[in-house]
């Protein structure tokens, strides 16, 4: 047996813990039983229960299957020993789970029953198999966050642990809701769906996004265990993700044409494809520049190896943000030259974007240089400033014409494009010096 | 067995090695010494490859740690100077899994497991819970935990803090025996009067830099370390030395030496005689228990000294 796998089920699933797990189960469900039916039912028991031991508390679990080795100082010992990354992903997200599954199947029957009774069998395998795979998905962005934290070593384990928690369950709801809200679109006579031209059902379509996006998230778990274990990762992957997230979008854009009634010509359809795509793009930059270290020791190193012209070498070592940053730049890029192609006014804001990003970027590396590692915060509140509080003093002061000067602006004149890239380039030039070495002793010396 | 190139390791805001380079030869046992902040912790880390230097190599049976560092991870026991157990697992849990996550077979884990505990002499104590340990026993229970796959290189990082006299002198013996096994061990302590119980060469770390650019000779069986002194200075007392047959200067200036002498009493008689004959006015020639402090607090100031 997978050894991470069986350490974890010594520590999690002793035998007194799932007793009492077991019996708080029957309890429960016999409380259930005995009220009057307007209370409640076995079925809403065992679904508060499911979510209970799986969400909410396999969530925090899975979360702390890393960041308590790091705080009891195991991980160095873990990630020194011979255990794969697979291993090591698998061992600890169903190892540190043990006991929430236990407890999680011994709610599925009661929860899966009327389904069964009402719907048949198809209906009822198809709701257990969502449950299932949204309570994996949930632990799995969990323990993804949580790894991804590791990285930026904040020290502050429980608040660390109740982020990650916050976004595996906020995964699974979001999940949890559309798949809810399908009863509604069923109910208007919409069972199907159509992606890429494809006819889908629903509720089918949904779960396999849901199967997908697992498995996106249990690859991520398993790069950034790949990372800790001192494993080189590559840019591939990442790039590969956000290939797909372009593609399943995209797969979208005839439904939105027809949503918000859109001209419908090919070219825009390639154009909203395009928009949709930067705007993906744009998103993965954002949370991936918050998210990643950008230490900039290894922005120093990563330097040093261009300038040595180890091109091969500084390109298997980028940053997810550094990648999802190149594909924005390339996609605004193409997007640009269709829309002055076809002469649509969007060419300007289209354009503007990237040079805005690239600021906002170039804000997040230079605080971080010279926080020397930290400031992720500070940097958030100038964005903060820059798109909340400037915009409200301009538009107060009856300048809001000006707010184009500032943030990307459907409508926007030609100045717009030069302010925004004029600031991301003095930004960018500002972050390269920031990760000078010695660059805060000169900033106190001044 | 461990080289290091020119290794420089950053954190955010300051330089913690400056272009290390050492050398630590099979089946010895080396010591880093240093004060706190030095960077010993750093420069183990770097030799456990859990840490990538910003420049320069670490080398491990010619592996180099950033090219192949799980290949290094399987060849080598690491104890941090904070480590951690599995409070709740049984002492033979804790081996057992320690044993099956170094890649021992089911079969074979459990007598791992046991070999490792005879080894630090837990054999005793196997279903006892790890959290109900004392401190010595938490120690050799990590480090059984650190060898259990009988690693060809062993790194300790701060073995002996916190531990009795008694704990302390079953330290030295084990390290001693494993040593004689054959295995690499790089120690790093505080508490220089130990060092000569089981290391062979001292490494002195400071500013992230080693003190007098070389490691030194600690103890060696054949050649008893002297200490001499003059009652009148005189410069060429150093190369007079090293000019002598069995002698190695481990530190010298016009007052005195530090040095190793190969043989025992008549070739120690006849060293003090060629000093005397050379005209060298000598007012102590006997063997030194505080001249490793002595040499370590030399280096150490110097660098204080430097700006």
């Amino acid at each position: 047996m997978n050894p991470e796998l069986l350490r974890n089920l010594w520590l999690e699933a002793s035998p007194i813990r799932l007793a009492l797990i077991a019996g708080l189960v029957l309890l429960v469900f016999a409380a259930a039983s005995a009220v009057p039916p307007q209370w409640g039912s076995a079925e809403s028991a065992a679904q508060v229960l499911y979510w209970f031991f799986v969400v909410l508390w396999g969530t925090r679990n899975a979360a702390l299957s890393v960041v308590a080795e790091i705080r009891e100082r195991t991980w160095d010992g873990q990630k020194l020993s011979s255990i794969g990354p697979v291993q090591m992903m698998w061992g600890k997200l169903l190892g540190s789970t043990a006991a929430n599954w236990f407890g999680g199947l011994l709610c599925l029957p009661p929860m899966v029953a009327p389904v069964l009774a009402g719907q048949g069998p198809r209906a009822a395998l198809l709701y257990a198999g969502m449950m299932l795979a949204l309570g994996l998905f949930a632990q799995a962005a969990a323990l993804l966050s949580s790894l991804m934290l590791v990285r930026r070593n904040t020290g502050n384990w429980r608040l660390d642990t109740f982020l990650c928690q916050v976004a595996g369950i906020a995964a699974a709801f979001s999940y949890f809701t559309l798949w809810r809200s399908l009863d509604a679109f069923q109910t208007s006579g919409a069972e199907t769906l159509v992606w890429w031209g494809q006819v889908f059902n629903l509720r089918a379509f949904h779960l396999v996004s849901l199967m997908v996006f697992l498995t996106w998230a249990l690859i991520g778990c398993w790069r950034m265990m790949r990372a800790e274990l001192r494993f080189a990762n590559g840019p591939f992957v990442w790039l590969a993700y956000l290939a797909f997230l372009c593609v399943y979008e995209a797969g979208f854009a005839p439904w939105l044409v027809h949503r918000l009634h859109l001209d419908a010509a090919p070219l825009f359809d390639t154009i909203l494809r395009l928009v949709m795509a930067v705007f993906t793009l744009t998103a993965t930059t954002y949370s991936m520049v918050f998210l990643e270290p950008k230490g900039p020791v290894r922005m120093r190193w990563l330097g040093e190896q261009l300038r040595a012209e180890h091109l091969r070498r500084a390109f298997l070592a980028l940053d997810a943000w550094m990648l999802s940053y190149g594909a924005a730049l390339a996609a605004s890029l193409v997007l640009v030259a269709l829309l002055m192609a076809r002469g649509s006014p969007l060419v300007l804001p289209a354009a503007a974007l990237p040079g805005f990003l690239t600021r906002d970027v170039a804000i997040f590396v230079l605080v971080r240089g010279v926080a020397q590692g930290k400031g992720d915060l500070a940097a958030l509140a100038i964005l903060g400033a820059l798109y909340v509080l400037v915009p409200l003093i301009l538009r107060g002061a009856g300048l809001e014409a000006l707010l184009a000067l500032f943030l990307p602006r459907l409508g926007a004149p030609p100045l717009t494009v030069i302010a925004a890239w004029a600031q991301g380039l003095v930004m960018a030039w500002l972050a390269l010096r920031s990760i000078r070495p010695g660059i805060r002793e000169k900033l106190k010396a001044a | 067995m461990i080289v290091l190139r020119d290794l420089v390791f950053d954190y955010p805001g300051h330089r913690a090695l400056h272009g290390v380079s050492l050398r630590v030869e099979p089946r010895t046992i080396t010591a880093l010494v240093g004060p706190n902040g030095a960077g010993k912790t750093t420069l183990l880390r770097c030799m456990a490859a859990l840490e990538t230097p910003y420049a320069g190599s670490v080398t491990i049976d010619g592996l180099d740690t950033r090219e192949a560092p799980r290949a290094i991870h399987a060849r080598l026991g690491y104890l941090p100077d904070f480590f951690g157990l599995y409070d709740v697992l049984s002492v033979r849990r804790c081996l057992h899994y320690a044993a099956r996550a170094h890649g021992i077979g089911s079969a074979q884990a459990a007598g791992a497991a046991e070999a490792a505990a005879a080894r630090v002499g837990l054999a005793d104590r196997m279903e006892q819970a790890a959290g109900a340990l004392s401190r010595g026993l938490r120690q050799r229970l990590a480090i059984a935990q650190a060898i259990v796959h009988q690693p060809a290189v062993l790194l300790l990082d701060e073995p002996a803090a916190g531990l009795d006299p008694r704990a302390r002198r079953d330290l030295s013996r084990l390290l001693l025996e494993l040593r004689a096994d054959g295995m690499t061990l790089v120690v790093s302590s505080h508490i220089l009067a130990e060092l000569e119980d089981y290391s062979s060469r001292m490494i002195i770390v400071d500013q992230g830099r080693i003190a007098g650019g070389q490691a030194i000779t600690v103890r060696d069986a054949a050649a008893a370390r002297l200490r001499l002194s003059l009652a009148a200075p005189h410069d060429g007392l150093a190369d007079f030395l090293a000019r002598q047959p069995g002698v190695t200067v481990i530190a010298a200036d016009a007052a005195g030496a530090l040095l190793t002498l190969r043989g025992d009493a008549p070739e120690r008689a006849a060293l003090l005689a060629a000093l005397v004959g050379a005209g060298f006015a000598v007012s102590a020639f006997a063997e030194d228990a505080r001249a490793l402090e002595d040499v370590y607090f030399a280096q150490v100031t110097s660098g204080e000294r430097k700006p």
